[in-house]
């Protein structure tokens, strides 16, 4: 008699659980982990000599399709920001770091895209889903970790680069 | 309303008062050498040849922060130097944990002029496995050409014979893409082992030249 109900509860259980997100472990509140990498112009560039300066961290990839409408808009935060202290630094996942080329170009993005071909900067990011959005404060810690994009992300970018831009 | 306004104000006036008070002759504590001038605050004839008045003589400005956030200033400074002396002891014995006298292998680069290299990495192997790769940013190679010596790389290796080939590339003369090496074979004895890499240049060729100096 008293199965049924039991059972009932158990199956909501499993099914709430079910829908709600998983923990997703992320780097908010420990200090970046620093990288150095090629960029698309043939420059080496350093996280750690951004400290200071608030840095937007953009992970993508070629065959990530929320990269092609981010990248835009981060171009237009970071021709608005530059001014202000905001480095927005763009670094490819892709292991084909020629067909990455060829992306970054057809973009035409004004910030640096840098190509991480061995995925080791990925590993220390804790990267699950692409793209993903890190933002570095001027002490060097991460403060958010904004994971995939969807329209009208930017806004909740601007809120936060605003935020760290004050501090 | 009326009352618990008349409530706050006793409290800031208690509040206020109450370093005097605890300045009183009547005080329970008793004056000490250290203790701070109990009277800075409220500056009177008969206060000023106070015990720790000899510490900041003359009168003190109305400005000027009170002797508590003083003691208070010097105590945190204090305690920085001591976390940093900590930090540096730390520091030292970690090295000579991880890497001690006996394996240790320590790998140096300096550069010297470079009018003919503009240096962009350095690959290491010792004993053709690679240790290190290093990317150089413009301010690390304006670094090394203003005479800064950058440790590379440190490990540990045991007694013996061992090579080490270092991959240099960068810009060369006429802007060209340009990669070298130079190999050493060394002797680890008992003691640490340093090595240099040596990036100069070669004005009678126009190029430039890589060197690795044992300093035994």
């Amino acid at each position: 008699m008293s199965k049924t109900p039991l059972a009932c509860v158990l199956a909501l259980c499993a099914l709430l659980a079910a829908a709600l997100p998983a923990a997703v472990p992320t780097l908010v509140g420990k200090a970046a982990p620093d990288f150095v990498l090629k960029s698309m112009d043939g420059r080496n560039l350093r996280l750690s000599e951004y400290r200071g300066q608030v840095v937007l961290v953009n992970f993508w990839a070629r065959w990530a399709g929320d990269s092609r409408q981010e990248m835009p808009a981060l171009d237009r935060i970071n021709t608005t920001y530059h001014r202000a202290g905001l480095v927005v630094l763009g670094v490819s996942v892709d292991e084909d770091s020629r067909r990455a080329h060829e992306f970054a170009d057809a973009m035409k993005v004004g910030y640096p895209i840098l190509f991480d071909t061995t995925a080791s900067i990925g590993r220390d990011y804790l990267l699950q889903k692409m793209p993903m959005t890190i933002l570095v404060d001027r002490s060097g810690v991460v403060r958010y970790a904004n994971v995939g994009f969807k329209r009208g992300d930017d806004r909740a970018y601007l809120d936060q680069i605003r935020e760290l831009l004050r501090e | 309303m009326v009352l618990r306004g008349a409530m706050m104000a006793w409290l800031w006036a208690v509040i206020a008062a109450a370093p005097s008070l605890a300045a009183a002759p009547g005080a329970a504590a008793p004056p000490a050498a250290d203790a701070p001038a109990p009277a800075v605050g409220t500056p009177g004839p008969d206060t000023a040849p106070a015990a720790g008045a000899a510490e900041s003589p003359g009168v003190p400005l109305p400005d000027a922060p009170p002797s508590d956030f003083k003691t208070l200033d010097q105590e945190v400074q204090g305690m920085k130097k001591d976390v940093i002396d900590l930090n540096k002891d730390l520091f030292v014995l970690q090295e000579e944990l991880l890497f001690p006298a006996n394996t240790q292998v320590a790998v140096y680069v300096s550069m010297d002029v470079g009018a003919f290299f503009a240096l962009d990495s350095v690959t290491l192997k010792i004993d053709n496995k690679e240790v290190k790769n290093y990317l150089y940013t413009a301010r690390e190679a304006e670094a090394l050409l203003k005479g800064g010596v950058q440790e590379i790389y440190l490990g540990n290796l045991k007694v013996g014979k061992h090579e080490l080939v270092a991959f240099f590339t960068g810009k060369g003369p006429v802007d060209r893409d340009y990669k070298r090496g130079a190999t050493i074979d060394f002797e680890k004895g008992v003691g640490a082992k340093y090595l240099e890499l040596k990036i100069t240049d070669r004005v009678t060729k126009h190029q430039p030249e890589f060197k690795i100096k044992d300093w035994d």
